[in-house]
């Protein structure tokens, strides 16, 4: 009767179990690394295009109806999308934390304010809005929240850093993991390896063998670390959603195609690390052999 | 069969040119030995146990590098060749081990087909070729027994079988009937002569039994103190005799 031929490594044992749940479980944490910082990064570019896109203008010493005129002049500048004056309701409710309910006095002399849209991708209107302003008799002033932007840009940019550095670490950390391991399964299967040899295999057969069984093994761990990490990121979504009103300076997590791309890349650069690591690793014992 | 080539007979088999081999600081094992084996010949390496027998048939079947000297296989000086031709000069010797050295998760026919495979042929390329060598030495009906299930001398022959299924140039057996009862000893040996006999395979057998070197007129070399001395065939006047084709073992 024929039999399929065997592999010439034999079965996984208890170490390449552990090894597989260890892979699995760096997978996991650096593809879910790799989620949030993407979703962090994805944030970052919101807030800031946002920031970035609004300006905040006063004047001084004008009144309800000249905020309109000013805003109707702003809106006619090239690049502004919109130009609309705050109501005097709205000032109120701006200046509320600091002078109550009851009002503003009569007297107070407080600025008119005007927000303006910027068009997408449109240069800095700051500079323009000043001079269209102080060109018609105002006295005004632009704030871009170009400091608050910045803030918010630096603060994302390490975050993001600290992200991508935990997932180059988490993948560090699996190709040495896996090393280790294919060197210790290598001396413990050194009496194949020396059969092999000795009948004649060249180092790249040999090598061959463990890096199919470390590719796999790598493969098949990465697969389930990345499932849980997709698990567990549907189950952050739910209850993201469920707490929407408070969580709006949160990065937003979510999963559309790159975040699948991620969750498929893993397994396979998890297998390419396994089977890199395993060829150098028996390449550099056979080495020390004849 | 294996078809005698001209320069088989040209070149020497084995040659060592001063070959001496110790293990990082300890003494010489093996101290400035010169052999000259010629292709098709039969040869018994003796000496007491720890004398070296097994350290030089390591630098035979290309394990082991020498400290000192030259050693080349077929015409080849083994310390200029790549680990490729290394390699490909490795697939023209078989090894027959003390211990055997099977594969304990490979049947006895993978273990056999293991050096096939290792050339890079195809299942339906040796498939008849590894029966019936399995059937010649006997297994036909247990080639699918993992080494674990088979009796000790079964696992002998499988280990020689191993060695033989590519045809080698070159068939180095270390104490290849340490294991196995005087009969099956016999058998065996009958097997080696065959090889040699029949396929012009060069046999090195190294072994302390010398009633299994009386069994055949070949010549003795023996290992003391590190050197090599070639001493006269130590086989029995009756045992000269039985030159004929010997049988083909149960």
């Amino acid at each position: 009767m024929k039999q399929a031929e065997s592999s010439l490594l034999p079965l996984e044992d208890a170490r390449e179990a552990a090894l597989f749940f260890v892979v699995g479980a760096l997978c996991f944490l650096a593809a879910l690394a790799a989620l949030s910082a993407k979703s962090t990064y994805g944030a970052a570019r919101a807030w800031t295009a946002q920031v970035e896109g609004e300006f905040t203008v006063s004047l001084s010493g004008a009144d309800a109806s000249a905020a309109d005129m000013a805003a109707k002049l702003l809106a006619g500048i090239e690049g502004v999308e919109t130009a609309r004056a705050f109501s005097d309701a709205e000032i109120n409710a701006l200046l509320e934390p600091n002078f109550g309910q009851s009002g503003l006095p009569e007297d107070l002399p407080v600025p008119r304010l005007i927000a303006v849209t910027a068009e997408a991708g449109a240069d800095d209107l700051g500079p323009g809005l000043s001079t269209a302003l102080n060109a018609a008799g105002y006295t005004a002033a632009v704030d871009s929240h170009g400091e608050w932007a910045g803030d918010v840009r630096h603060m994302l940019s390490v975050s993001r850093i600290v992200a991508l550095s935990i997932v180059a670490l988490l993948s560090a950390t699996a190709i040495a993991v896996i090393a280790f391991a294919t060197h210790a399964a290598l001396l413990a299967r050194r009496d194949i390896v020396d059969v092999l040899h000795i009948a004649g295999a060249k180092d790249r057969f040999i090598a061959g063998l463990f890096q199919r069984r470390f590719w796999l093994l790598g493969l098949r761990a990465g697969t389930v670390g990345a499932l849980l990490a997709l698990a567990s990121v549907a189950v952050l979504i739910a209850l993201g959603r469920s707490g929407a009103e408070r969580n709006g300076l949160l990065p937003q997590l979510s999963l559309d195609f790159h975040d699948l791309a991620v969750l498929v890349i893993t397994p396979v650069l998890a297998g390419l690390a396994a089977r890199l690591a395993a060829g150098v690793t028996v390449r550099r014992a056979l080495r020390t052999v004849m | 069969m294996t078809q005698l080539r001209p320069d088989m007979f040209e070149e020497a088999a084995v040659r060592l040119d001063g070959v001496s081999l110790r293990y990082d600081s300890s003494e010489e094992i093996l101290s400035r030995i010169d052999l000259v084996l010629k292709p098709g010949s039969f040869s018994f390496l003796t000496g007491a146990s720890g004398a070296g027998k097994s350290s030089l048939l390591k630098l035979l079947y290309l394990s082991q590098q020498p400290s000192r000297g030259e050693v080349s296989l077929f015409g080849s000086a083994t310390s200029r060749l790549s680990r490729d031709q290394l390699s490909a000069l490795r697939r023209r010797v078989g090894v027959v081990f003390q211990e055997f050295r099977l594969l304990g998760h490979l049947t006895a026919y993978e273990n056999v087909a293991l050096p096939l495979r290792v050339m890079g042929r195809k299942e339906s390329q040796y498939r008849r070729d590894v029966e019936e060598l399995l059937a010649w030495v006997g297994l036909g009906e247990r080639m699918h027994k993992r080494p674990e299930t088979l009796s000790g001398g079964e696992q002998q022959r499988v280990a020689i079988a191993r060695a033989v299924v590519t045809q080698p140039d070159l068939l180095i057996a270390d104490e290849p009937t340490g294991n196995v009862d005087p009969d099956m000893a016999a058998r065996l040996m009958r097997l080696f002569h065959e090889l040699n006999k029949r396929l012009g395979t060069t046999v090195v057998i190294a072994t302390h039994d010398l009633g299994l070197i009386r069994q055949i007129d070949a010549p003795v070399y023996r290992i003391a103190n590190g050197m090599l001395v070639k001493e006269s065939s130590a086989a029995a006047p009756t045992a000269r005799r039985r030159t004929d084709p010997l049988k083909v073992m149960p």
